[in-house]
């Protein structure tokens, strides 16, 4: 029988098998013993991209309307800003009596100028955050940032060159970022902006938009009023026929607006027939109606602390933290980004799931910026 | 400052990590578990867009089988008495591999037989070398499991009275065995296929380690999880909790304390102290070596064997949900090879250019109506650091995806852009940020020569350059993939065990 071997005949490839450690042995004996590289230029970059919070102070604030304006931060520490894409969102950690809140806002500057961002705020009723931003942030003031972050934006693969964005009052600002950037507005063939807002005195940033217009005949604004009556402007609300006038065949719709306005516009769509794909939302939280105004108590754990504070059937379960000084991992608010993802171990509670993992939801995690209680609850908080 | 004793701390939960913590805190000890990400997992995790859960890197897990035709991993799941609760789905089919250049297709079958016939029919005359390769599978096999079971001192006898062919090949890489069994060329290349799931071409990839895997591939055919990588990772952890074990998510490491040149506990992100004779890192030596440890007090050695890897494999992965079926974008395969040639060399060499439009592509229905695909491309070497800035960087994440979509449609035929509803990309700066991995490296070390499979492991012992420090994971001795991390999870573990029972004594 023939020999089996691989090289020059089977002993010397068994010996070469026995000898693999020694080889290895003498490679390292050969190779310097400096200081081990630990990072590369794709850790630094990717730590610009994602820093882990951004010390940000406000340098420049623009009442836009009545009740809107906008506040220009500038980075205290670092060069630059993170570069983002048009379309994503900041999450400002605002302090408050002692209170630390978290909110999400779209960033409504260029993504090509980095020196700052700028956010703009609308006053809303009952709004903790808004109404001390509106009363009491001054130029100087100094926040933590978190991000940027978001899926609000233009792919090339999945979106028509044909876009339409659709915009209700305050839902105006991730659009700003949009139609300053240049490479956005080079991708694309046609670009219609609905506006919708109560009044000519609430349309926010008007006079940029129309500028911006008026240098790039790709762009078509519609403004459309609904508590005034102009010649020049569309009336009503944003409807089937005021988005059937610009045609809806392959043309990718961005929304964001105020909630109503995403009920009404996803009606519209469906009956359009027009797919998912095409459809994308600015992030938003759903507030359920048949909410309950009852106390309960919830008790957090985390780690090896247990504390129990009030909470209300009317509020999120992130809102009642937020109340009790408890320090939450929160981003987004809205129950997309799980940064608050934790583990329900007792109670019942009413809870939007969708973007929970599948795993998670068998697990009983939920998302406590998107939960109510309805009993009282006792969750797994996952921080320090 | 809080001082806490544990019998193992385990750093990173990966696929290691949390197989290693499990299986010691099923043994009695006290364990401590920490995760520097908010969830366990590391890679094998999952994410949401739209109505699509993507699992974050896994395209095939290999090393499964059924309950009556275990495997290694399956055997795994049972000892750690969890296998009743993953559902996995067995994919239909080894690979279909297309190249670009001369629009080459060959679908390979599950099963020995079926696999050798389609080989036959593709590459009449291939079947006598395929049948030698098998039994040379086989016997590999064996002797692995007899090395393992040896605890890296084989007996000499033993090895050559039953083993012999496996001493023979066992030096040598899968090309040069293959070639060396007069196997065909063209069915060489397409047995080698699998080559970019280890990281090294063919000329490079030790026939041991090939030759492993595919043969599970082939004998026991491919799995995925029916629910996600992160449904698993969250069911080990919570077992490891659900037995008395201690998990921090949230929770870095910032330095590993030594004396004499022994472990003696940990310092945490948070300036938390905890004191230990044993860790498992599952993480990269670069980082432990580099960053955690002093570097007065890392051995010359250690740093020596550290500089002279070269990490393997980046990867950019495109995740795209589409709103057709399978059947409506008329594919039916669920794993995807795309190269330009089947000559592994050469595709190697071109995957130092991020743009190769090389990749590998896992398909599969999410709903009645919807798929999901993953196209993962490749990069070897340091290409990527030198093309990407700040500045440029969406624009090349841009470009990467509509060169990999692209090179998909052209080989399938199949318009891919119109079906896609949701589209998410990870670079080797994603990566890194999630991982810290140096470079953002998913595939640990490069496997070749010195640093292939065999020498990793006759090695290891003398490896443990400082004693009560152990590596588990992608960058451990059974190098990266699903299977090889969870079963070298469970294998450092028992040598920790082992080395706590000596102290014992």
């Amino acid at each position: 029988m023939k020999e089996f071997k691989i090289g020059m005949n089977a002993k010397l490839d068994m010996l070469k098998f026995k000898n693999l450690g020694e080889e290895r042995e003498k490679e390292i004996e050969k190779s310097a013993s400096t200081s081990v590289k630990d990072s590369s230029l794709t850790n630094t970059l990717a730590g610009i991209l994602h820093p882990k919070g951004i010390k940000v102070q406000v340098f420049h604030i623009v009442k836009e309307t009545e009740d809107t304006k906008s506040f220009y931060l500038k980075p205290v520490k670092l060069e630059s800003m993170p570069p983002f894409l048009a379309g994503q969102y900041v999450t400002l950690a605002v302090t408050i009596d002692g209170r630390t809140y978290k909110r999400p806002y779209s960033i409504s500057s260029s993504p090509n100028s980095l020196e700052m961002y700028r956010i703009t705020v609308k006053k809303e009723k009952n709004g903790i955050v808004s109404t001390y931003l509106f009363h009491e942030c001054e130029v100087g003031s100094t926040f933590n940032l978190l991000g940027p972050f978001g899926h609000f934006t233009y792919q090339p693969l999945r979106d028509s060159k044909d876009v339409v964005f659709l915009a209700g009052g305050s839902g105006i600002t991730p659009f700003m970022a949009f139609l300053q950037n240049q490479k956005f507005l080079e991708k694309i063939h046609s670009l219609t902006l609905f506006y919708g807002a109560k009044s000519e005195f609430d349309l926010i940033f008007k006079k940029e938009i129309d500028e911006i217009c008026s240098k790039n005949k790709k762009i078509k604004v519609i403004y459309v009023l609904s508590e005034q009556k102009r010649s020049d402007y569309a009336y009503g609300f944003i409807d089937e026929e005021k988005i059937l006038q610009v045609g809806v065949e392959n043309k990718s719709f961005f929304v964001s607006g105020p909630i109503k306005m995403y009920f009404s516009l996803n009606e519209i769509f469906k009956k359009l027939d027009i797919p998912n794909k095409f459809i994308r939302h600015e992030i938003f939280r759903e507030i359920p109606e048949d909410l309950v105004e009852q106390n309960f108590q919830l008790t957090i754990k985390m780690n090896d602390k247990t504390l129990t504070i009030p909470c209300n059937g009317k509020e999120t379960l992130l809102q009642s933290m937020e109340k009790g000084r408890v320090k939450t991992l929160a981003h987004c608010t809205v129950g997309e980004c799980g940064f608050c993802r934790s583990k329900l171990l007792s109670g019942e509670v009413k809870t939007e799931d969708s973007c929970v993992h599948e795993a998670d939801k068998e697990a009983h995690y939920i998302h406590p910026c998107v939960t109510y209680p309805l009993s009282d609850v006792t969750i797994e908080v996952p921080i320090k | 400052m809080e001082n806490k004793e544990y019998d193992v701390i385990v750093i990173g939960s990966g696929n290691a990590g949390l197989v290693s913590a499990l299986t010691l805190q099923k043994k009695g000890k006290k364990v401590l578990l920490l995760e520097k990400g908010r969830v366990v997992g590391g890679l094998a995790s999952s994410f949401i867009r739209g109505r699509f859960e993507f699992d974050t890197s896994l395209h095939q897990l290999c090393e499964f089988g059924t309950k009556e035709d275990s495997d290694a991993v399956y055997d795994l799941f049972s000892r750690l008495e969890i296998v009743d609760k993953i559902s996995v789905e067995a994919l239909p089919e080894t690979f279909a591999v297309y190249t670009l250049e001369h629009k080459e297709k060959y679908v390979m079958p599950v099963g020995k037989d079926a696999f050798l016939l389609k080989m036959e029919e593709y590459v009449p005359g291939s079947t006598k070398s395929m049948e030698e390769f098998f039994s040379l599978c086989e016997e590999t096999k064996a002797a692995l499991s007899y090395l393992n079971e040896s605890k890296g001192h084989p007996e000499t006898e033993v090895l050559m009275e039953k083993y012999p062919h496996f001493m023979v090949v066992a030096p040598y890489s899968i090309e040069k065995v293959l070639k060396k069994i007069d196997m065909p060329l063209k069915a060489q290349e397409i047995l080698c296929s699998y080559w970019s799931y280890l990281g090294s071409p063919a000329s490079k990839l030790s026939f041991i380690h090939y030759a492993s895997m595919v043969y599970s591939y082939i004998t026991k055919g491919p799995v995925i999880f029916k629910k996600s990588s992160h449904a698993i990772s969250l069911l080990l952890s919570e077992e490891f909790v659900k037995n008395g074990g201690t998990l921090k998510c949230l929770t870095g490491v910032k330095e590993i304390l030594t004396q004499n040149n022994e472990v003696i506990g940990v310092v945490t992100d948070s300036n938390e102290k905890f004191l230990t004779r044993h860790i498992l890192a599952n993480l990269s030596p670069n980082v432990v070596y580099g960053q955690l440890i002093q570097n007065d007090f890392v051995p010359d050695k250690a740093k020596s064997l550290t500089n002279l890897r070269n990490f393997g494999a980046r990867g950019v992965s495109v995740y795209l949900g589409l709103n057709k079926t399978m059947k409506e974008l008329g594919l039916e395969n669920s794993t995807y090879f795309v190269y330009h040639s089947l000559d592994s060399d050469r595709e190697f060499k071109r995957m130092h250019d991020i743009f190769s439009g090389n990749l590998a592509a896992t398909l599969k229905n999410t709903s009645p109506d919807t798929s999901s695909l993953v196209l993962t491309n490749l990069i070897f070497g340091d290409a990527f650091d030198k093309l990407v800035t700040k500045e440029n960087y969406f624009e090349i994440k841009e470009k990467l995806a509509e060169s990999l979509v692209s090179s998909f449609e052209k080989v399938t035929g199949v318009n891919i852009h119109d079906a896609i509803e949701e589209i998410e990309v990870a670079t080797p700066v994603t990566f890194a940020r999630y991982t810290g991995h140096p470079e953002g490296v998913i595939y640990g070390y490069l496997a070749t020569s010195h640093d292939n499979l065999l020498p990793r492991i006759m090695n290891e012992e003398n490896e443990v350059f400082i004693k009560g420090l152990r590596f588990c994971g992608g960058f451990g001795s059974r190098l990266s993939g699903y299977s090889s991390t969870y079963i070298n999870g469970e294998m450092e573990a028992l040598k920790t065990l082992g080395e706590m029972e000596n102290e014992r004594v």
